[in-house]
């Protein structure tokens, strides 16, 4: 009876401590979130929140505090000192950066020939030749620097874009180009022709073709390429 | 058989009337209200009509013995139950213990098989880039209700260095 009662006792002991490991490993992964907060000083922090959105994982959260402009974070610890980093290089004062801007116009005319990419559009020779037209002429190419949150103007021949450089997004590696307003001079006014808002990688090209339809014979090219 | 309100009636102390007496053998209720007016009645309900005479039972002697014997054999076979009801505390302690040890040694046997950091597995180091780059769309936003924008597929010839954006806007004027 003895015996019965001590290997009871001691199955009953030694039970629950077996488990003990697995329910402490199951309790840590549930601790295992942390809280930070991230004030700045330099940019939104609803557009911090936009920065670092791909980066929270499924169980983190972001709060967004407008009035001290600033983001708690809640995630796993390794990821908040990713997401750290990032809103590290977020939040700096207003970069200088610059943009390329080349206007291209392109046609597509009777005649079965190949089309004489100019020598300054050498570089987008092989994209250019994807949208099919086969006259192409360059219009101007214009370099514009500017800081976040600033201005910037282009003019060639009759055409005129001017814009805002945006801010600059670590987690794309891009510039926002806000309100880029195209217009073209018809006579002595200024027609707008469009308006747009682009994201800009660093370092990447852009074409961006304007045609009416995809009928239509003419097309306007904006080779854009933004750098630090 | 008598009925109470007739043995009632007919009820007097120092009674040896058979029938009221037979009565009394199987109604407690008269037999209480028998016994407040004459306490001897009942000893000579159970047979003797005189006192110092040896007592038979109804039924006889051997009937008596019987009936004595049977409770008897119920209250040992009842005896009997009990404890062994009561024995079988050390069977369930025994089967708690059996169960116990069963899932403590189950627990010892996934955690030894189950392979553990501390098992010299080779580690491979794997280059991890420093940053995922997000993607973002080139045209965020473009204020025209009759446009449609295109971003056109890379097919892989110079990377991603160059991205093509068509822009369908009627609105545009023909003479681009």
């Amino acid at each position: 009876m003895k015996r019965i009662a001590v290997v009871m006792m001691m199955a009953l002991l030694l039970g629950p401590a077996a488990f003990a490991d697995a329910d402490a490993a199951d309790a840590a992964k549930a601790k295992s979130l942390s809280v930070r907060t991230f004030q700045f000083k330099h940019k939104q922090a609803e557009n911090a929140a936009a920065a670092i959105k791909a980066l929270v994982s499924a169980g983190g959260t972001i709060s967004i505090q407008p009035k001290t402009n600033s983001l708690v974070v809640t995630d796993e610890p390794e990821n908040l000192k990713k997401i750290a980093a990032l809103l590290g290089q977020f939040d700096v004062a207003p970069q200088p950066f610059h943009l390329t801007v080349r206007l291209v116009s392109a046609g597509r005319v009777a005649e079965d020939r190949a089309a004489r990419v100019p020598e300054e559009l050498r570089d987008v020779e092989s994209k250019l030749a994807l949208l099919r037209y086969n006259s192409i002429e360059s219009i101007g190419s214009a370099d514009v620097s500017g800081r976040e949150g600033g201005p910037g103007l282009v003019e060639l021949a009759a055409y005129r874009a001017d814009f805002q450089f945006g801010e600059y997004d670590p987690a794309s590696d891009s510039i926002r180009i806000t309100d880029f307003k195209l217009s073209r001079l018809d006579g002595d006014q200024l027609a707008p022709m469009m308006k747009t808002t682009l994201n800009l990688k660093l370092g990447q090209t852009v074409i961006m073709a304007v045609t009416r339809d995809a009928q239509s014979q003419r097309a306007l090219m904006m080779v854009l390429s933004a750098r630090r | 058989m008598m009925s109470c309100d007739s043995f009632r009636t007919r009820f007097h102390t120092g009674t040896d009337d058979a029938a009221l007496l037979e009565h009394l053998r199987s109604c407690d209720r008269c037999l209480d209200f028998a016994a407040h007016a004459d306490p001897d009645v009942m000893f000579r309900a159970l047979g003797s009509s005189t006192f110092g005479s040896e007592m038979i039972p109804p039924g006889g002697i051997d009937a008596f013995v019987d009936g004595v014997m049977q409770q008897v054999r119920v209250r040992d076979a009842e005896t009997a139950v009990a404890s062994s009801q009561a024995a079988s505390w050390p069977r369930r302690l025994a089967m708690a213990a059996a169960i116990s040890v069963a899932v403590f040694g189950a627990t010892l046997i996934y955690r030894f098989d189950t392979p553990q950091d501390s098992s010299p597995v080779p580690r491979v180091a794997v280059a991890v880039p420093n940053r995922t780059l997000t993607t973002k769309p080139i045209v965020e936003t473009y204020d025209s209700q009759n446009a449609t924008i295109v971003e056109v597929p890379t097919d892989g010839t110079g990377g991603d260095d160059v991205k093509i954006v068509m822009i369908f806007d009627e609105n545009l004027p023909a003479d681009l």
